[in-house]
């Protein structure tokens, strides 16, 4: 048997499953990952760079299924409302008395 | 069998030994949402715990990539179908869902682990239904998931667009793991040399190594297959919960209980773990502003992995908001419809408390809102958005504050060398 071609006795052996999934499923993973993202901070270009990279699979998959623009235009809703403000922690010292901590500024969440 | 009281299942069930609770109870809750697989979590376990010769195959924390891959390979589809097969159509879940912390998400109507086994093993030993992976299984914690392998011919190099990859119009999300801690759980009640214990202060639930003789019941029982076997010793082995740091031992705190490192290494901030108050019959005891029972018993969007097995697992999870209902229903129970949409249309006080997550390695036993003004007001894909500037306060075991959090619009300092430009 040729290297390549699959043995079906194999345990190892990719088993391919059909699963359910539309448009409005990739619509909301994408728009889920934006949301995610800029809750944490990324800018819209951090978020877009995210997309089109081949190794982030899943904002990647989504990408490729629904285009660049589309994208895009779930981006800037999402960094519309979670890109506005900053997120600013403040950590307590330790013990009565130290001088107080740094405060950590981040973006929001 | 002794009866016990199961608050994920709504009712009483089988299982082998009387019911005893500790006075708090490990718990955690994972932020499907916001996973990335970057497996910080999984190395930073490894790290710290099975890099010993005899451990290479040993992943106490893992991320999985849903709904195709797994570790060991297949084991909740392995342990559903056995489940399907002693109880062919009756793994149903009915009843209403309760308002208290009894049966949040109504009555399982099928069979557990340990009710199933009762059906379907005959030997004295089996007192639960599961299965032994083999060592095909264990192999490879993430074979033939999402990574593009390279070009054929090409060695050492990952496919630059992950063209090796078919794209498929479908969906996936990643599921982060540990050993959940169980209230009853499955690889205590299956060890013979009664070798796993469960500690009373804190449920963590740990395997002696000097009573284990490494006959794998734990490992077949277990049906997260958390526990897991090392052939050069010949015991076995699972998460210890970081126990040293929950209990304050580690000097950065100065005695204060701190995250394991699975949770402390999150740099995608969708873990929380803390310690909550067990009730005399085993559920929480209310604890209105402690984050964990904000988030499972309040605004309800973290739910139990697969709690139809019985077992009263203490992870929790927020179910990722894009993946198809039936699937997620499987999985975390009839519960996913109302976290999602809660999740989705966050109240003031989720939103609050989804922001204590990964501010401190400390684990947290209270939380305070101090309220703010409303700072914003409009539509998110079709959904209201209101934001608050509301600071919200944690406090650790002592009652001191660890850290607060608020909100600022960011200001930005224009730098000298273009003081005038526009």
């Amino acid at each position: 048997m040729p290297y390549d071609d699959p043995e079906p006795e194999d345990p190892q052996e990719l088993v391919g499953v059909e699963l359910p999934g539309d448009e409005a499923v990739t619509r909301e993973m994408a728009a889920a990952f934006a949301d995610e993202f800029a809750q944490l901070g990324f800018t819209r270009a951090q978020i877009l760079a995210l997309y089109r990279e081949a190794e982030y699979s899943g904002a990647h998959q989504a990408w490729r299924l629904l285009g660049e623009d589309e994208v895009a235009r779930i981006v800037d809703e999402s960094v519309g409302v979670w890109g506005r403000f900053t997120c600013i922690v403040t950590d307590s010292p330790d013990r009565d008395g130290e001088p107080e901590p740094l405060r950590f500024i981040r973006r929001r969440s | 069998m002794p009866t016990v009281k199961n608050w994920q299942l709504g009712r009483n069930m089988d299982y082998p030994y009387d019911a005893r609770y500790p006075s708090r109870q490990f718990a955690f809750v994972f932020n499907i949402n916001r996973c990335i697989a970057c497996q910080s979590c999984t190395m930073a376990c490894k790290s710290t715990w099975t890099f010993s010769k005899g451990q290479e195959h040993m992943w106490w924390a893992n991320v999985e990539t849903k709904p195709y891959g797994g570790y060991p390979q297949w084991w909740d589809a392995k342990i559903l179908a056995k489940l399907e097969e002693a109880n062919p159509d009756g793994q149903v879940w009915g009843g209403k869902p309760a308002d208290g912390r009894f049966g949040p998400y109504g009555t399982f109507e099928g069979q557990t682990i340990f009710e199933a086994a009762q059906r379907t093993l005959t030997s004295d030993s089996a007192r639960v239904l599961g299965y032994l992976p083999t060592d095909e299984e264990w192999n490879s914690p993430n074979i033939y998931e999402d990574n593009p392998v390279g070009k054929r011919g090409v060695r050492n190099k990952l496919d630059e667009t992950g063209e090796q990859l078919p794209v498929h119009n479908t969906w996936f999300f990643y599921l982060a793991r540990i050993c959940n801690h169980c209230s009853y759980p499955a690889c205590l009640a299956a060890c013979p040399r009664k070798a796993i214990y469960k500690r009373p202060e804190d449920g963590i639930v740990l395997l002696d190594q000097a009573e284990c003789r490494g006959y794998r019941k734990c490992v077949e029982a277990c049906p997260y297959k958390k526990s897991m076997y090392r052939g050069n010793t010949r015991t076995s082995e699972k998460c210890i919960a970081c126990y040293p740091r929950v209990e304050g031992t580690d000097p950065e705190t100065g005695g204060e209980p701190m995250e394991t490192r699975c949770m402390a290494a999150c740099i995608g901030q969708i873990r929380m773990q803390g310690l909550v108050q067990v009730a005399e019959d085993g559920s929480w005891a209310e604890d209105r502003y402690h984050p964990l029972y904000f988030l499972v018993h309040v605004a309800k969007v973290a739910l139990p992995l697969y709690p139809q097995f019985g077992t009263q697992p203490n992870g929790y999870y927020i179910p990722p908001r894009w993946v198809p209902r039936a699937y997620l229903r499987q999985m975390f129970g009839p519960g996913v419809d109302r976290a999602i949409e809660n999740y989705a249309s966050p109240s003031r006080e989720l939103l609050a408390v989804l922001q204590l997550f990964r501010r401190s390695n400390r684990i947290i036993y209270k939380y305070e809102i101090q309220e703010g003004p409303k700072i914003y007001e409009g539509s998110l894909h079709g959904r209201k958005v209101e934001l608050y500037n509301d600071t919200v306060i944690a406090f650790g075991k002592t009652g001191r504050e660890i850290f607060r959090t608020t909100i600022e619009e960011p200001i930005h300092v224009r730098s000298n060398a273009h003081a005038n430009s526009i």
